[in-house]
């Protein structure tokens, strides 16, 4: 018998034992293990209501009756039947330790009691306030550099239909002066001239440049060297590596022209623009031998592709668009991509993918930095002396690319004003609740 | 001694039964916690995997996609691309197959005179998608785009034309919205059909406190030679929507417009009669196109494609080809197709660009007998057009919730 009340009595430890545990595991209900993301959902219904600024409007006129009608009745007929919100604006003031100080200004809601809830801000800033983010100026060993921009008048392009160089160098001149300490349009020949004779143009640093070329495959060209050929690329190669600038080709296949509407006033290139003459595909390999202070070997191969398909933009870039607030097509097209043979061909070495190498060994837009290593007491130290960047995309150009790229590779920072002028913000606040079964 | 060995073997087969029982319910208890984790977990990745697909700039007009995204690159945030959508294999209809080109096209349609027909060949399908999520064999996912107001059209009165437009949303009318409208009066005179311009064919109105308006236009009244399509746009604080009206189609004949690939940026027009196979009969339909352009600012305005073949004839019938029109760009908007014959006449609708007719999608598996299905929900825009993304996924490892 004694046996018997020793297995009821453990019966009656494994009960309780297992009675316990049920009460302390209470599983939730289904629709607590799987709710909707509240706040992901209210995050992005304030967005869609700010698509054209109604809501920042409304969280300013909190005295506007039409407007708050109007959002109210914009948030019921977008959220679903079965969820209930309150969303409240609050102003954003400074105490004077500096902390942030919310006063609740307004609030609407369709339920006195919002259970099962989460919520989603968004600050909302005045439209009379001006927010301004300061660049910081780029440099090369810690002297700021200067930006040229081909602005030349005596020249045409190529390749860059329905834009003129002018309106392209107008462009990049937005996008990019605010980067440089001194950005200096080049607006003739003339002036491009004394450039390669190392003279400045307005008391600038010379050195270190970056020189944009708005004519597209065509290159300006000065006067003094309409008879120079593919010598005259050479030349702009071994400046780039003297100066140590970095040239930039915007689109298709870089030093196919020279350009120069009065020294070449009788020849076009073949399509019926005047001003300029074919150098072909020479000049781009006459610019690299430049470029790496080899000697000039007249070579007219073909070396760029069009890799198949569309090519895209790096991570590296698409993570540095939003930053620098630069929304080029994520994927282009790309004929005259240049081929990654030419880093070893010419010693450069790639120091920003602007977009993805191709499975076929293309680069469709890279900065190229010429590698120069030299003895100093016994030790090799290597220094980067002159670049290229070479945007191999399909006409007609995207100037946005050639300003990012730049941007990636030197990756000014942005230093942003704060946010907390005295009543300049408001933090509206959308709270969303589920109602019935969930 | 028998009474000892009576309660040994009472107290050894109590114990044994006692055990037995407990070791069901202690598993029963732990089994429920493990698919708790597990149904958790899935509803997390849920949230994550929708965010990934409205976030991610990924299929391109052409080619095989390396990543799965619908987020129009040129824009931010939840704003996806009306063109990457045109991609998605949406299963919920019937397919149609054209024996001229070969092809058989995915199908979304509401109705006889609007269309949206692509061909698989150009297609992202249910397995690459998931191949690209990095979720193939381990979860099942169906996507949802949805309208988040719907604009409905109907007729009122035809001399003169009265409609009357109601305007709802997920959850409530859209009471004192503004609708622009646009009206196309299409001439079904001999030859081709013309389009035609009246007085005050386009405008703007106020919905009432339920969401309805009505529009009358004085000088326009419709007959068997005179026959129009309507487009209205409804729009209060950032939420949009799109609503559109054509009379019914006078006979069976009608024209069918098929997508090619997107990178062709044209469209084959089709005699119906070809459809699915060729005709014995030869019957000629007489065409004319116009392009209802949709801005981001809610404005509707006509404008002419700038392409051959913007009006001619379509032939049905072996040796006659079907025609190709060019939409020339990558700018949303809605086809508009005016045909006729004799005994035959109509209008056919298509988008260009998925949101342009307010169409409604759905993508990828069925969650029909998986057990537990996690549900997500995101309010986005396809070119200013409100929508609602619902993504609904599932277990394919055989976890699911049986309690």
């Amino acid at each position: 018998m004694m046996r018997t009340v020793e297995v009821l009595l453990v019966i009656f430890l494994l009960g309780t034992a297992y009675v316990a545990t049920s009460s302390y595991i209470t599983l939730p209900s289904p629709s607590n293990v799987s709710p909707l993301d509240l706040n992901q959902l209210a995050y992005t219904t304030l967005q869609q209501l700010d698509s054209h600024c109604d809501l920042s409007t409304a969280a300013f006129q909190t005295n506007n009756l039409t407007a708050w009608s109007d959002l109210q009745i914009a948030l019921s007929a977008s959220l679903p039947p079965n969820l209930v919100y309150n969303l409240t604006v609050y102003n954003v003031n400074t105490a004077s330790n500096g902390a942030p100080l919310y006063s609740k200004q307004t609030s609407i809601s369709n339920s006195a009691n919002i259970v099962s809830s989460d919520a989603s801000s968004y600050l909302e800033a005045s439209s009379n306030v001006t927010y301004t983010a300061t660049p910081e100026k780029i440099s090369a060993n810690g002297k700021p550099i200067t930006l040229y921009i081909l602005d030349c008048s005596d020249t045409n392009g190529w390749w860059i239909t329905g834009y003129t160089p002018s309106s392209l160098a107008q462009t990049v001149y937005n996008l990019l002066s605010p980067y440089f300490k001194t950005t200096i349009m080049v607006q003739n020949t003339s002036q491009l001239n004394q450039l390669l004779n190392g003279q400045s143009l307005q008391g600038e640093a010379v050195k270190n440049a970056v020189i944009i070329n708005t004519c597209g495959e065509a290159v300006p060209m000065p006067a003094s060297f309409s008879n120079s050929g593919a010598m005259y690329d050479y030349t702009l190669g071994e400046d780039a590596q003297l100066y140590n600038w970095t040239w930039v080709s915007i689109v298709g296949y870089p030093f196919y022209y020279v350009t120069n509407t009065v020294a070449f006033s009788g020849s076009q290139n073949s399509w019926g623009i005047y001003g300029m003459n074919c150098i072909g595909s020479a000049g781009l390999n006459a610019f690299l031998e430049g470029l790496d202070n080899q000697p000039y070997v007249y070579n007219d191969a073909w070396i760029t592709g069009a890799p198949a398909g569309v090519v895209y933009l790096s991570s590296h870039t698409l993570s540095l668009c939003n930053y620098y607030g630069l929304y080029p097509s994520a994927y282009q097209t790309s004929t005259r991509a240049l081929p990654t043979s030419i880093s070893a061909q010419y010693n450069l070495t790639v120091t920003t993918y602007l977009f993805d190498t191709t499975s076929d060994g293309y680069n469709p837009g890279a900065v190229y930095r010429h590698v120069v290593t030299t003895d100093v007491d016994g030790v090799e130290v290597t220094n980067y002396q002159g670049g290229f960047f070479a945007l191999g995309m399909a006409r007609i150009p995207d100037i946005r690319l050639a300003a990012l790229g730049i941007l990636c590779d030197y990756q000014p920072t942005k230093y942003a004003s704060l946010f907390t002028a005295e009543g300049s913000n408001r933090l509206v606040v959308l709270q969303l609740g589920t109602v019935g079964g969930g | 001694m028998a009474g000892v060995a009576i309660d040994h073997l009472i107290s050894i087969v109590v114990l044994f039964v006692a055990v037995l029982l407990f070791i069901g319910l202690f598993s029963q208890t732990l089994s429920a916690a493990v698919n708790y984790q597990h149904n958790t977990s899935t509803a997390k990745l849920c949230g994550d995997l929708l965010d990934t697909i409205l976030l991610t700039p990924g299929i391109p007009t052409t080619g095989t996609p390396v990543m799965f995204g619908l987020q129009d690159p040129s824009l931010i945030q939840y704003q996806l691309n009306p063109f990457s959508l045109m991609r998605l294999d949406s299963s919920s209809q019937p397919s149609i197959s054209y024996q001229k080109t070969g092809l058989t096209y995915s199908t979304i349609t509401t109705g006889p005179n609007n269309y949206l027909l692509y061909p698989y060949t150009d297609m992202i399908n249910y397995s690459t998608a998931s191949m690209l999520l990095g979720i193939n064999g381990t979860y099942g996912f169906q996507l949802s785009l949805t309208p988040t107001l719907n604009v409905s059209v109907s007729e009122i009165s035809t001399s003169p034309l009265s409609l009357s437009l109601s305007v709802t949303g997920t959850g409530f009318p859209l009471a004192k919205a503004n609708v622009n409208y646009l009206l196309i009066p299409v001439a079904l005179t001999a030859g081709y059909p013309d389009f035609e311009t009246v007085a005050h064919q386009t405008g703007t109105v106020e919905t009432n406190s339920v969401g309805s308006a009505s529009i009358t236009f004085s000088n326009f009244s419709p007959n068997i030679n005179l026959t129009f399509a309507f487009v209205a746009y409804a729009y209060l604080d950032g939420i949009a929507g799109i609503g559109y009206y054509v009379p019914s189609p006078v006979g069976t004949q009608s024209i069918v417009p098929f997508l090619d690939p997107l990178s062709t940026q044209s469209v084959t027009l089709a005699h119906s009669d070809d459809v699915p196979n060729t005709s014995t009969n030869s019957n000629t339909l007489y065409y004319n196109t116009t392009f209802i352009l949709e801005s981001q600012n809610y404005a509707l305005q006509e404008t002419l494609l700038g392409s051959s073949n913007l009006y001619g004839s379509v032939i049905s019938g072996a040796g006659n080809s079907p025609v190709t029109i060019s939409m020339g760009s990558y700018v949303p908007g809605i086809l508009v197709i005016a045909y006729h014959n004799a005994g035959n006449s109509g209008i056919v609708l298509m988008p260009w660009g998925f949101s342009s007719l307010g169409f409604s999608l759905t993508f990828g598996g069925t969650p029909l007998n998986h057990g537990w299905v996690a549900t997500d929900l995101r309010q986005v825009q396809i070119n200013g057009v409100s929508y609602q993304a619902q993504l609904s996924l599932w277990s394919v490892q055989g976890y699911q919730e049986t309690g």
